[in-house]
Order: structure tokens, then C-alpha cells, then sequence
């Protein structure tokens, strides 16, 4: 049997769920309100796969919204991590790409010791999906993860295509290999059908032809100070965005003799951002702080690549209803 | 147990503590960690600060690398932290991590003419590089033009006013520009006049003739000292390349995660922690927002 690809039967499903839940704790999407959100879930009823985006993406896990980094211990300051394994079940493409753009950031040397523990005891079961109105992720080459999983889920009438990116995968597959089949030449047409009708679902195309020196040519474009003033500067797509990725540090006291040392989310929507002592502010005004987070996000670093995986999540929380695509394009289209 | 934690600081004892300025004071350190003695550093890179309780700050190294065994910062207080720091007296123990940062391009340099730029706190870095280049005495010429507000604002007031007399056997010239006349100012330009005046950086440029082709500006102030820097500077085409700047950001982790430090657009990102801080004004052109 080749491993590379397999077959999982659609009454498997739970089998491989439940097999996944004796490993460690397992996180799937599940419906909250309107929203989704990674939860964790006991068995595959409690998950909800049928969705598109989680309004937090996975970075929660491993980058904290806020997590303590040293604590005194016996006259020491030391930091420490939990060692839980922590499966990430039914994560999209633009996520797992999401998670391998902060990989080169808190990964490159030197690394960052919580998000490597985390990540290097983490298991992701891709799972393919349907784009919607907000999804431009075919335009940034994000539509499909070809690495960063340990699984990945293809859905077919009857079961799941499923591919395998590790040798962590792999493991799965050869301790449970009861539950897999070989892939046949109907799934595989059943695959290619449902490819074509996704790639056929994209509704939002960005144009990312010279887009950075367009961005770069346009510093001065009024168009900035017009969505900065429709910019509620709150931070909102900063926290949902997954490949965002500023901290800030702070100093608490637990105790009148205990500090704690922890670091939470930071925002470049934040005023207090790009302010250094003395009261010098290199970002002052919401202009400055808007048209910075455009370019972070439209920087394509040679290293690290694209820094957007256009998952759509700041134009669906935007509670101004600024559209990250429309911004680029009216730039693009004033330059003409 | 996890690896080395680079976010992890190491103990280091304040061996002197020195009243600058009313502001600003000068804690010579040494770091008690056995690991850290061989703690090497270039000038123009800086390290982080540590109070356990009270937060972290980045702060350039002030000494020259070639005075084995302690390391100097030259610290303002300007908010909760270094008000804290300003509390603390000789023996007591603090964290530092580091050095990061680039640094100047030292060796490169060598043999040539060196032109520091300084301006008020800036001088803090670039004390460093003097220092170290007149330790080497491997440079040509060098001419410190350092502008300040008042002769009680000037940083290392002791070596400036050594060097303004005694400078030119090291192969030195120290100018100095003030802006707000006191008496000890007045005093200082009677007795070195062609040396003080009161003005602004630019004026110390007057009267001096460097060979552009052999020359290297490091500047260091703040912000809007800058421009009026560099157009001084190509005005008597000096390449941008030969320009070199060093700049301040919000700095939270030092080695290019937190993001604070970002600089540039969508078609040059730049993380000024790991990058630079030290950067050629060609770096400044080519990356927007830099200065």
C-alpha cells in the first residue's frame, strides 16, 4: 500500500478521531454564536467541519493572546512551557500556510523557546474547504498546503483522501492502518472534481502583479488617509489575522512579592506602538499605523515570502467594513 | 526543560555609577555569570536591560570593546524603568542580555577618516566608536562634532573637554555646539574658540575639509538631526554608502519577533533590532519610514 496517499472511509472517521483524542488534546472548529472557533472537543459530534474561517486563527496556540514567560522560582527567574501534545484538527490551507509564516519568524535563529515547544509537540490534520465571498487565497498561492501538516483531509462523497505530510503522519497512518484503503480511480476523479469546483468557487482575486512597488510608489496616495479615517483603529484584523504576530512585554506583580513577566497580542493599530522613550512616536498618526499594516502585510520577503495567506478574516471582522483586496485595488487602480 | 532561552538575561553587577547630567548616568558592569566572560560586543550595538518585576529597555554600550572586563551604558531616566535604574547604587545586580544588533562596520573603516555626528544622547554610541578607534589607532582622522543644549547637558563632560585640548595628539578634533548660553558655555568658547560655538551640529562642518573618498560619517541624535546631517554631508558628496546612521525603535525582544521595530514599505521591510540598528543612509533611501 502506498503511503503517500490513502483512503479513509467515511464510517472510519471517528475510529481515526478517537484514536487522535488518546494522544492529547484535540482542537477542532466548533460553531459558537455566528462565529466558529478552535475548541477543544471530545469526540468528532462536538466539531463542526463545515465551516470556512475560525474568527481566531491557530495562532492562538502557540503564540498565546497572553502568557506568562518567566516567574520566580527558589530565588530564580524561570521560564517554562506545558508539555501537552496538541492536535489541531480540521485547520484549512491558509492556516497551515499562516502557521509556517510564523515558523520562519519565531523558528529563525534564534528561536523562540515556548512557540518551538509548542510547535514541535503539535499534530495538524488538514481538511479541505470551500471557499467564500472573503477568501483570496488562490491569488496569493496559499489554496493548497504542500507542506506543514501531519494529515490532510480531501472530502469525497464517501470518505477522505487523505495525504500525508510527516513521518508523524505517517506513524498515524501504519498504527491504524486498519482503518485506511487504498485510493481508487473513482476517488481520485471525485478528488479532481471537487478541486475544479473550488477553484471554480473563488469569487475575490487579488492582483499581486509589481503590487509591492505599487504599494511602495504609492506612499503618498490620499486613498491611505481616506480608510484610515474610516479606520476605527482598533486592532481588530491584527488579532485575527494569522500571520500577525507583535508582542509586547510587561512586568506584573502577582504578589507583593512574586512578578511575573508576560507577554500578550500587541496591535501596530495601537498608538503606543511605535513610541520610544523620551515620547518620540515614529507611527503618530492612525495614517502612519493603517499604511504600515498594508505594507507588513504586502512585504514579500525573499526568505520568508508573503506575509498575507488571504484567509479573508480581516475583511469579515472589520467592523468598519474595510476590505483588505479593495484597498490594493483602488491603490493599484489610482496609479493608472 | 527547554534549550537555551534567548529571552533569559544574565546577572550583572554595577561596579560604578556615574552622575552624567542631571538625567543621565553613566553604571560601569560587569557580569557576575561565569558563561558570560567572554562577553564580546562592537560598537554600536546594544543590549537589553533587565529588572526583574519591572520590565526590560534597550540601551546602546557605550564603551569601547577594547576595555576588557566591565562595559558602560549611559542611561536617561525617562520613564518607570529607568527611574528604577536611577535608583540603584553600586554592588547591586541587574540583567542584562545582548550585545544585539549589528553594529558599526569597524574593520571596514580601517584606514580611513572617521567623522562622528553626534547629538545629545547620541553620543552614548558613538563614544564607543571613539574610544575604540583611538584605542586601535587604526584610523586615519577623526572629528567629533557633537551638538548639545547646554554645557550641563554634555554627556562624558570630562573626555570631551580632555579631547577638545589634548585631542589633537591623538589624531582627533572635537567640536562643540550648544544652544543655550550659559556662563560655563561662554567660558568654554573664549578658551577654545575656533572648537565651541553656540549653534547647531551643521555649523561644526565650517572650516573643516575631510577627502570624501577616504571618509566615513557615523551619525547618531535624534530624529530630526538627520536631515540636516546628511544634506550636509552630500553636500560635499560623500556616498550615501560612506553615511552611516544609527537609530532608536520600541525594541521588546531584541532579535526581530516582536515586530516594533519594523521599518520600510511593502518593497524593503527591515527589522531594526536585527538588521541594523546601524544602517547606511543608501539602506535610508532605499528603505522608507527608516528616518
Amino acid at each position: 500500500m502506498t503511503l503517500k496517499y490513502v483512503k479513509l472511509h467515511s464510517e472510519n472517521f471517528d475510529d481515526l478521531f478517537n484514536y487522535l483524542t488518546g494522544l492529547g488534546d484535540v482542537y477542532a472548529p466548533v460553531k459558537k454564536g455566528r462565529v466558529h472557533s478552535f475548541q477543544r472537543v471530545l469526540n468528532s459530534r462536538e466539531a463542526d467541519f463545515n465551516y470556512t474561517r475560525t474568527m481566531l486563527p491557530p495562532k492562538k496556540f502557540f503564540i498565546k493572546p497572553k502568557e506568562e514567560l518567566f516567574r520566580p522560582k527558589g530565588g530564580k527567574w524561570i521560564g517554562e512551557v506545558e508539555e501537552r501534545t496538541l492536535i489541531l484538527f480540521g485547520l484549512h490551507s491558509c492556516d497551515i500556510h499562516g502557521l509556517q509564516i510564523l515558523d520562519r519568524v519565531y523558528l529563525s535563529e534564534p528561536a523562540d523557546p515556548y512557540y518551538k515547544a509548542r510547535r514541535e509537540r503539535s499534530i495538524i490534520i488538514g481538511m479541505s474547504c470551500i471557499p467564500d465571498e472573503y477568501c483570496f487565497c488562490r491569488s496569493l498561492g496559499t489554496d493548497f498546503a504542500m507542506s506543514g501538516f501531519d494529515l490532510f483531509l480531501h472530502e469525497l462523497p464517501d470518505g477522505w483522501l487523505v495525504r500525508v505530510g510527516s513521518v508523524r503522519g505517517h506513524e498515524i497512518i501504519w498504527i491504524n492502518e486498519g482503518l485506511f484503503d487504498e485510493v481508487s480511480e473513482e476517488d481520485l476523479a471525485s478528488f479532481k472534481a471537487f478541486e475544479e469546483e473550488r477553484a471554480r468557487a473563488f469569487k475575490r482575486e487579488l492582483n499581486r502583479e509589481g503590487l509591492a512597488d505599487i504599494l511602495d510608489l504609492a506612499y503618498d496616495n490620499p486613498l491611505w488617509s481616506k480608510y484610515a479615517e474610516r479606520c476605527l483603529a482598533c486592532g481588530n484584523c491584527t488579532l485575527v489575522c494569522p500571520t500577525c504576530r507583535c508582542y509586547e512585554v510587561c512586568d506584573r506583580w502577582a504578589s507583593s512579592y512574586d512578578a511575573v513577566r508576560e507577554r500578550r497580542y500587541d496591535s501596530c493599530f495601537m498608538e503606543s506602538h511605535g513610541l520610544v522613550a523620551g515620547g518620540h512616536n515614529f507611527r503618530p498618526t492612525r495614517l502612519d499605523r493603517f499604511r504600515h499594516r498594508y505594507y507588513c502585510k504586502n512585504y514579500f520577503d525573499p526568505e520568508a515570502g508573503f506575509n498575507c495567506v488571504g484567509c479573508g478574516r480581516c475583511d469579515e471582522f472589520c467592523p468598519a467594513g474595510i476590505e483588505h483586496v479593495r484597498v490594493l485595488e483602488e491603490i493599484r487602480g489610482s496609479l493608472r | 526543560m527547554m534549550g537555551e532561552n534567548p529571552y533569559r538575561s544574565h546577572n550583572a553587577r554595577i561596579l560604578e555609577v556615574k552622575e552624567l547630567t542631571p538625567r543621565e548616568k553613566l553604571y560601569t558592569l560587569r557580569f557576575t555569570d561565569r558563561e558570560m566572560g567572554n562577553f564580546e560586543f562592537k560598537p554600536g550595538q546594544f543590549v537589553i536591560v533587565n529588572l526583574k518585576g519591572f520590565g526590560e529597555f534597550p540601551v546602546s554600550l557605550c564603551s569601547p570593546p577594547t576595555r576588557k572586563g566591565y562595559f558602560q551604558l549611559c542611561i536617561r531616566r525617562v520613564g518607570r524603568v529607568t527611574k528604577f535604574i536611577h535608583g540603584m547604587n553600586e554592588g547591586d545586580v541587574v540583567g542584562i542580555r545582548g550585545p544585539y544588533g549589528n553594529g558599526f562596520p569597524m574593520g571596514g573603516m580601517e584606514g580611513s577618516n572617521l567623522v562622528l555626528v553626534a547629538g545629545g544622547l547620541g553620543m552614548a554610541p558613538l563614544r564607543s566608536v571613539l574610544w575604540y578607534a583611538i584605542d586601535t589607532g587604526n584610523y586615519k582622522h577623526m572629528w567629533l562634532f557633537y551638538g548639545t543644549k547646554s554645557y550641563e547637558d554634555i554627556l562624558f563632560r570630562d573626555e570631551v573637554l580632555h579631547l577638545l585640548k589634548h585631542g589633537p595628539s591623538m589624531n582627533c578634533t572635537v567640536k562643540l555646539a550648544y544652544e543655550v548660553e550659559t556662563p560655563s558655555c561662554v567660558y568654554l568658547e573664549r578658551g577654545f574658540s575656533t572648537q565651541v560655538c553656540r549653534g547647531v551640529v551643521t555649523d561644526l562642518f565650517k572650516g573643516e575639509e575631510f577627502d570624501v573618498e577616504d571618509t566615513y560619517a557615523l551619525v547618531c541624535g535624534p530624529p530630526i538631526m538627520y536631515r540636516f546631517v546628511i544634506r550636509e554631508l552630500l553636500n560635499r558628496k560623500l556616498s550615501p554608502g560612506r553615511i552611516y546612521i544609527t537609530l532608536e525603535r520600541r525594541m521588546r525582544c531584541g532579535v526581530g519577533k516582536c515586530g516594533h521595530c519594523v521599518v520600510g514599505t511593502s518593497t524593503s521591510m527591515k527589522y531594526v533590532c536585527r538588521d541594523g540598528p546601524v544602517f547606511t543612509y543608501w539602506d535610508a533611501l532605499s528603505t522608507r519610514g527608516l528616518i
